[in-house]
């Protein structure tokens, strides 16, 4: 057993630190939140030249061929300094749903792009029945000789408005067994026929109604096969799950760091508040949340790596970090206290962030009932 | 990074595991569930002896005492397994006093005690807790004046468990009442067959046996004094943070048998299992023992590495516990009015043991650091927050 990051990992996770300690600061932050945006292309083109968005792309495709694991020493730096923008939706939703299901051509044309800096891509998934089921896809896409026309309204679409593409999860075929008759389509997002409102978000994520108006969009952009698509989706989840773990655990070490300053600084009664016995076991349970989260996470990322098997880690870790991230932050407030509640402070962002980043992809309801499956309950 | 054992470790727990089936015996199993999973009855020695044969009780020390030299994972994966499986994995001498004499001892103390420990012939009783010295242990006063050749001793201990099975009492004592509290303890291996020793039986609600024990004017050879005079509290502190650890094994076996109950059990025209409160309920347990898998191996982990654990053990042993009483809770709710029902009743399900576990689950939260010192360690060692 090694619990460790390697040198090469700690090197990545020490970069990544330093960068975004100074280009994303909790200012820089507010304001992407009220930017409609939410990046500055300045930014986005620092993080290609740094190699952030090919990082796990293979270097045939413009990328640097490093591992999901790496990925995911980066998303913990990421979710420490609450980076906004399209890299969770261009990178994972996008990027690994192409290295999934793309053909040489389409992976040829895009992953480059992607690596580059220049491509934005992301996944139309989710609707108005709000679920990651596949009996919630109802989106439907029909065959018109060598097209396939897409009507329908996809909901909470990440970054769509800043989309090149958009792969829209779609229903092909009607029948008893709903994982099957899905099929993934890489759609044009200027294509005639879609209709992109954004909606008002708690987290600042930049969220959208996608809808698509009889949108045509021919077979060969179909991504894997035709009906096939749900396995794929399938698996793009899981790994944008613990995708999610990690940001969370980042953003949970911030938290953590917030409320030892508050309570070693401040004093009340004539002494350090984190003297007191009521606000130690607070931290004590706020820093076994997250050690217990991080270790989760490190686990499920390294079997995603080695491409082992990983259901039954995946829905546990999803289900852990999502309860004890938002635990540990509400902790964190606790012992902050009223400080914590005004704007200013940062506490608040990471309060408002982690609890979105546990609806993503499956809450932790969800993922226990998946775990109940794996155990054969 | 890597999670799973090497191959070297999944060939000896599958050895072990083989071990075990073939060497348990029903009396062994029901000697150690009434005796609170401790070290040192008849039945328990037997097959102990057998392991430690093997090298399996004290994996990790080095070949000339009875080890194997093996990695600290490797070690704790075995007592995992002994815990899984119903044998006794309480040890005091092998896993607590032992890697005390290893560090701190005399080559003399070494040659003398290691090997019968490692053997599996010898089992101390932990002798730290007083009336008056539970959380504050350096509180502890029973006196030990130094006789020249031998300390003559007179004070009284409780809550010291195995003493009415153990060969000796692995014992803190004050050898200096001018001192600050910590500074003036020692540490002494005494034999419990000494004259002027009363151990008096105190019956826990768990069935369990544990002792108050007195003693009056018993004599023990100055060989016997382990390391420096005073320093008994720095060595019991040091071997806290070695031996610190909980492995959830025995209360893993009870959730186990839990699953396959909610499988095999019909309840409105289908199994339990397939209750979504229930289902949400396993999932959850089942997810917290894996997150106490990695806590507990994460210092086996860190010990491998040549460090020594620091907040991470409080924070397994906290985890673990309160883990131990979510299963057993979780588990009687399950079982709904059939809990109650005890071994050998009419109608009692998986032999009484979810309301036997229910009882003895409330202890493990409070021996070995309550779970609120073990907070403050986490707080001020492993956070810096001011004491």
């Amino acid at each position: 057993m090694d619990y460790d990051l390697n040198e090469e990992q700690e090197l990545l996770k020490k970069a990544a630190k330093g960068f975004l300690s100074k280009e994303c600061k909790p200012l820089f932050v507010r304001e992407m939140e009220e930017n409609p945006q939410g990046i500055t292309p300045e930014l986005w083109q620092k993080m290609a030249e740094l190699g952030w968005m090919g990082l796990i792309f293979p270097e045939k495709y413009g990328g640097i061929g490093g591992s999901y694991l790496d990925l995911m020493v980066l998303l913990v730096e990421m979710g420490y300094s609450c980076l906004p923008g399209p890299f969770f939706s261009t990178v994972i939703l996008g990027g690994i749903t192409l290295m999934e299901a793309g053909n040489e051509e389409k992976k040829q044309e895009l992953l480059g792009g992607i690596a580059e800096g220049k491509i934005f891509v992301t996944l139309a998934l989710t609707e108005a029945t709000a679920g990651y089921s596949p009996e919630r896809i109802a989106v439907k896409a029909e065959k018109d000789a060598d097209d396939f026309v897409i009507n329908g309204t996809k909901l909470f679409v990440p970054d769509a408005h800043l989309a090149n593409y958009i792969i829209c999860v779609a229903r092909t075929k009607e029948g008893e067994n709903k994982k099957d008759g899905i099929t993934l389509f890489l759609v044009d997002a200027k294509s005639k026929g879609i209709v992109i409102t954004p909606l008002k978000t708690f987290a600042g994520d930049k969220l959208n109604e996608v809808v698509f108006n009889n949108v045509k969009v021919p077979k060969g952009n179909i991504l894997g096969e035709l009906d096939k698509g749900w396995p794929i989706v399938k698996k793009v989840l899981q790994k944008a799950a613990i995708a999610k773990c990690a940001e969370m655990v980042g953003g949970g070490q911030r938290a953590l760091e917030l409320a030892i300053e508050q309570v070693t600084e401040r004093e009340q009664f004539g002494v350090k508040v984190g003297s007191f016995q009521a606000v130690q076991h607070h931290c004590a349970n706020i820093v076994t949340y997250l050690d217990t989260s991080r270790l989760m996470t490190h686990q499920a990322a390294w079997r995603i790596s080695e491409g082992l098997p990983c259901e039954r880690e995946i829905a546990m870790t999803k289900a852990w970090v999502t309860d004890s991230c938002r635990s540990l932050v509400a902790l964190a407030h606790q012992a902050v206290g009223g400080t914590g509640f005004m704007e200013e402070h940062d506490l608040q962002l990471y309060f408002r962030r982690t609890k979105a980043a546990g609806v993503y992809f499956g809450d932790a309801d969800f993922h226990r009932e998946a775990l109940a499956d794996v155990m054969g309950l | 990074m890597d999670f799973e054992f090497t191959k070297e470790e999944k060939a000896l727990q599958e050895e072990v595991r083989e071990f075990i089936k073939k060497e348990s015996t029903p009396e062994m199993l029901k000697e150690t569930e009434d005796m609170g999973d401790i070290y040192g009855a008849p039945e328990g020695r037997k097959i102990i002896q057998k392991m430690a044969a093997k090298g399996w009780l004290t994996p990790t020390w080095p070949k000339e005492y009875g080890g194997l030299g093996v990695s600290d994972v490797a070690s704790y994966m075995i007592r995992e397994e002994m815990g899984y499986h119903g044998l006794p994995f309480g040890f005091v001498a092998a896993h607590m006093a032992g890697p005390t004499i290893l560090r701190f001892g005399s080559d003399e103390m070494k040659k003398k005690w290691l090997p019968r420990i490692a053997s599996g012939e010898l089992e101390f009783a932990l002798g730290y807790t007083e009336p008056q010295a539970g959380s504050d242990l350096s509180a502890l006063n029973l006196r030990a004046e130094d006789k020249g050749d031998y300390f003559l001793l007179n004070g009284t201990k409780l809550f010291n468990t195995s003493c009415h099975i153990a060969d000796c009492h692995w014992l803190a004592c004050r050898t200096d009442f001018d001192v600050a509290k910590h500074k003036g303890v020692s540490m002494m291996i005494v034999d419990l067959k000494s004259p002027g020793i009363t151990i008096s039986p105190l019956i826990t609600m768990a069935g369990w046996q544990t002792n108050e024990v007195v003693y009056e004017d018993v004599r023990v050879p100055k060989e016997n004094l382990v390391g420096e005079k005073n320093k008994g509290f720095y060595y019991l502190m040091a071997a806290l943070d070695f031996e610190r650890m909980f492995p959830l094994g025995r209360y893993r076996r009870v959730f186990d048998e839990l699953v396959e109950y909610t499988k095999e059990t019909i309840v409105d025209g289908k199994a339990m299992s397939k209750d979504p409160l229930i289902r949400q309920k396993l999932a959850q347990l089942s997810t917290e023992i894996e997150v106490t898998r990695l806590l507990y191996y994460q210092l086996a982990h860190i010990l491998d590495k040549g460090g020594i654990p620091n907040y991470q053990s409080s924070m397994e042993k906290t985890f673990a516990t309160e883990c131990a009483q979510r299963i057993v809770n979780v588990g009687m709710d399950v079982l709904g009015l059939y809990g109650q029902l005890k071994e050998g009743s009419k109608w009692a399900q998986l032999k009484g043991k979810v309301e036997k576990f229910y009882r003895t689950s409330i202890v493990e939260t409070i021996y070995a650091g309550t779970s609120e010192i073990q907070r403050n360690i986490i707080a001020q060692r492993g956070l810096k927050l001011p004491r």
